[in-house]
């Protein structure tokens, strides 16, 4: 793995430009939160995974992203359900209960809307990795700074996500000396003996991390890290054809969004 | 010679999640009593075979069977009352507030009565001679210091095997000294020892038996004074024999590999007289 | 020859400690001199590297009195990314000084921070990499290096920066025999190929013994000894007394002086001690 997250193939999506593809997926986010009728927020999702197929990237990882999302959506759309204020009931399941603002009915809208809002997030949830997946993260990092975001502030954002890893294998390798110390599972065992065998991860952790950065701040600073000169960047970035192509869709997605939009239409 | 048999690895096969076949049939027999040093590059598959020891690792293929358990199914909590392992970085398992809570916790986690954990805390305590500082913070202790609570830790778990991973490793030569001295007096006691180390010196001036790890297998298992004369199998490993050996060699001593400086000096004395060569392992 | 660096006197305790961690040392360093510097654990040896890009005292606070300069550079009145333009520091862990998501980011990092010109930093990148043999990992992930190979990737980090001194401490401490040699053959050339002036922290008394120009001693925080490679491994007590093991083939020369051995020079690598017992074998 050369990046976290990132899979390296060759498809468009992985040769857009990061500011393109930054762009790209605001459109998305905004479009997904402009319309609350399903069909629209579905017609959406099916652009998403088919940009996943077009971009190589494997698929069950949707699957996965389904699988733990499930309980939550389970929840969001029952409270939709019975919460949105609707005007066609379809089915009465109690007397009305004023002092939740339950009217005793399901409605029709209040469907509706828990679907679409359901779907919005799974929309997210797949938008993201697609950026993160077909992007290097110093290729991230350059498009933010493009975009005037101050550079300390995208080289900490990218740099804590490449640090991920690490701390990753050190959660791991201090897990193993613990269970060496007798803490037989993590799961088992009384609040009191459970407590304590988190704090025998989380504390050594969280030290290590904390003697790590005080070194990091001095390899950083040697590295002349916050030097008062204008900085250089050795990564380029150039639009190109298919660049320009995808940014002119994002604008009149956007557009016709709020077209339709004040048109009362993909509402419910 | 009877000798109880501790440890069998039988074809050991490892294969990581990432595809690395870390481990790729190695069949080992080590004894109660050894005092074993495993060396060879890192990626050479020693901490992976150490780890089979007490059930971190689950080998891939084969068997290890530890005093009559099967290392690949039991629990590691079960395990690491027969393996003690110590980690190479003590920063990565002390957590409590004071050295005594450190190390009871291992006892208290395994179920023992506060009169036993009590029992087994004071006594490691005077063993190591961490009495004047048993209530101290670890973190306000030096790593040599905190390396020895450590091994209170690992003791505490009344092994009968210790694994040390480096444990000289990031110290000065008197860092080092003490934690062997350590080692050393566990062993005189009767445990059995696994050292995992890069530290070539110290392997030839305290272990009895070395294995050297290449490639997931064992490229060489013998007495270090035999190990150490195998000038060209360890060069192909990038491995070098301490300064003396290698001076040793140099200056014609090549059936037995001089170990230590003593080792020499009562060589070179032997050549003087004779100008015969009369040493070896034995010296130790 | 001009000393590019001048210690002197300096003092220094950190913040909430009253025993200071390094007391009144001073010494110079000509251009292109290979300096090791040798002691226990504990003895001021990484506080000693600190100060040369004035990371002591500016990041860890604490008093310091006395003087570092640097490339004709003054730490008080520098701050550390510009004495970086001199001093490149190679911290213990290498792990921990490698925080960016490829080795071509990484060792651009410094060249970027600096403003190099583009061409340049993709010159230096190149001569960098080249030079400690890691040519073809642009694109690899920092942390899935080999230890020896990060320790390697960090001395190209600093070398891109095109300093005059190279400070490392303690790089081999961690490392695989293979991961060993290779960065002390890398350091090796640092000092032979480049010319660059190098202070090097470490253990390997042998290694020292055979490559250093000058070695200096430290011992809770005094300098206590400062002088050639046979001049400091001949003096067995005093080395005992700091605790420091020096080459198994000294402390045989010892033990043969002692004994009553006609030993003037005290040998310090194995070729000088193997000339000196085959004399005294035949003769």
């Amino acid at each position: 793995m050369a990046d976290v997250g990132y899979i390296n193939q060759d498809s468009f999506l992985h040769r857009l430009d990061a500011r393109t593809k930054l762009i790209l997926m605001l459109a998305i986010l905004v479009v997904v939160l402009v319309f609350t009728d399903p069909i629209y927020v579905i017609a959406i999702l099916f652009l998403v995974l088919g940009a996943w197929k077009l971009a190589k990237l494997p698929l069950n990882m949707v699957g996965d992203i389904f699988k733990y999302f499930t309980g939550i959506a389970v929840i969001i759309f029952v409270l939709q359900a019975f919460f949105y204020p609707g005007e066609t009931n379809l089915l009465q399941i109690s007397n009305p209960i004023p002092a939740i603002g339950f009217s005793g009915y399901i409605t029709l809208q209040g469907v509706m809307y828990g679907l679409a809002l359901v779907l919005r997030l799974v929309v997210i949830m797949t938008v993201a990795p697609l950026l993160v997946m077909t992007t290097p993260m110093s290729d991230l990092m350059l498009a933010l700074v493009k975009f005037k975001v101050p550079y300390r502030f995208a080289f900490i954002l990218t740099t804590a996500m490449s640090l991920f890893p690490s701390i990753q294998n050190r959660a791991e390798l201090i897990q193993q000396a613990q269970l060496c110390r007798g803490v037989g599972d993590f799961e088992s065992g009384n609040f009191f003996v459970r407590l304590r065998a988190s704090a025998s991860i989380l504390t050594p952790l969280i030290l290590g991390a904390f003697r790590d950065s005080q070194i990091l701040d001095v390899a950083m600073s040697s590295r002349a890290f916050g030097a008062p000169i204008q900085r250089t960047f050795l990564l380029e970035s150039h639009f190109r054809q298919a660049d320009y192509i995808f940014l002119a869709g994002s604008c009149l997605s956007l557009v016709g969004a709020v077209i339709l939009r004040i048109m009362h239409l993909g509402v419910v | 010679m009877d000798r109880e048999l501790i440890i069998h690895g039988e074809n050991l096969t490892h294969i990581y999640p990432n595809g690395v076949e870390a481990l790729r049939g190695v069949t080992i027999d080590i004894y109660r009593g050894e005092y074993l040093a495993i060396v060879g590059q890192n990626g050479s598959g020693k901490t992976t075979l150490a780890k089979h020891l007490n059930g971190l690792l689950r080998p891939t293929h084969g068997a290890i069977i530890v005093r009559g358990i099967d290392a690949g199914k039991a629990k590691v909590s079960e395990l690491s009352r027969i393996i003690g392992y110590v980690f190479q970085n003590p920063d990565d398992m002390l957590f409590c507030n004071s050295i005594e809570e450190e190390i009871a916790f291992g006892p208290e986690m395994i179920g023992c009565s506060k009169e036993e954990t009590k029992h087994r805390v004071d006594e490691i305590i005077q063993v190591l001679g961490l009495e004047s500082m048993s209530d101290q913070h670890p973190f306000a202790l030096s790593l040599g210091d905190r390396q020895r609570v450590a091994v209170a830790c690992a003791l505490s778990m009344e092994p009968e095997v210790f694994v040390f991973d480096e444990p000289t490793t990031g110290q000065d030569y008197f860092g080092g000294q003490r934690i062997m001295s350590i080692i050393d007096q566990l062993h005189a006691s009767g445990k059995t020892i696994i050292i995992i180390t890069h530290d070539m010196q110290m392997v030839a001036e305290h272990a009895q038996r070395v294995v050297v790890m290449s490639a997931g297998q064992i490229a060489l298992d013998a007495p270090p004074e035999k190990a150490f004369t195998q000038l060209e199998p360890l060069e192909t490993l990038s491995l070098r024999p301490p300064q003396i050996t290698r001076f040793a060699f140099r200056m014609g001593w090549t059936d037995h590999a001089i170990l230590n400086v003593q080792q020499m000096l009562a060589a070179m004395n032997g050549s003087h007289a004779s100008s015969k060569i009369e040493t070896g392992g034995e010296a130790k | 020859m001009q000393n590019i660096i001048e210690v002197a006197n300096i003092t220094y305790a950190y913040p909430r400690t009253d025993i200071p961690a390094l007391n009144n040392i001073s010494f110079s360093v000509p251009q292109g001199q290979f300096v090791a510097i040798i002691g226990p654990t504990g003895a001021g040896k990484s506080t000693l590297c600190y100060c040369f890009n004035g990371a002591v005292p500016r990041l860890f606070g604490g008093e310091m009195s006395g003087s570092v300069v640097v490339a004709g550079k003054d730490t008080y009145e520098n701050e550390i990314p510009v004495m970086a333009q001199h001093v490149g520091l190679v911290v213990q862990n290498a792990r921990n000084q490698l925080f960016n998501v490829n080795v071509q980011c990484e060792i651009a990092f410094g060249c970027e921070n600096l403003g190099f010109p583009r061409q340049k930093i993709i010159q230096n990148l190149h001569d960098a990499l080249t030079f400690v043999g890691l040519q073809g990992y642009e694109n690899r992930q920092p942390t899935a290096l080999s230890g020896g190979q990060q320790q390697r990737v960090a001395i190209a980090c600093v070398l891109a920066m095109e300093p005059d001194v190279l400070v490392l401490d303690e790089p081999t401490s961690e490392l695989d025999p293979i991961g060993s040699e290779q960065v002390m053959e890398t350091i090796t050339r640092l000092n032979r190929s480049l010319g660059k002036t190098v202070i090097l922290v470490s253990h390997d008394t042998e290694f020292i013994a055979q490559f250093a120009d000058r070695v200096l001693v430290i011992n809770d925080g005094s300098l206590v000894l400062d002088g050639s490679p046979r001049e400091v491994f001949s003096k067995a007590d005093l080395l005992s007394s700091c605790r420091i093991r020096p080459p198994q083939v000294c402390q045989l020369s010892y033990e043969l002086r002692k004994k009553g051995f006609p030993i003037t020079d005290i040998p310090i690598t194995i070729d000088e001690a193997v000339t000196l017992y085959e004399g005294l074998q035949h003769g």
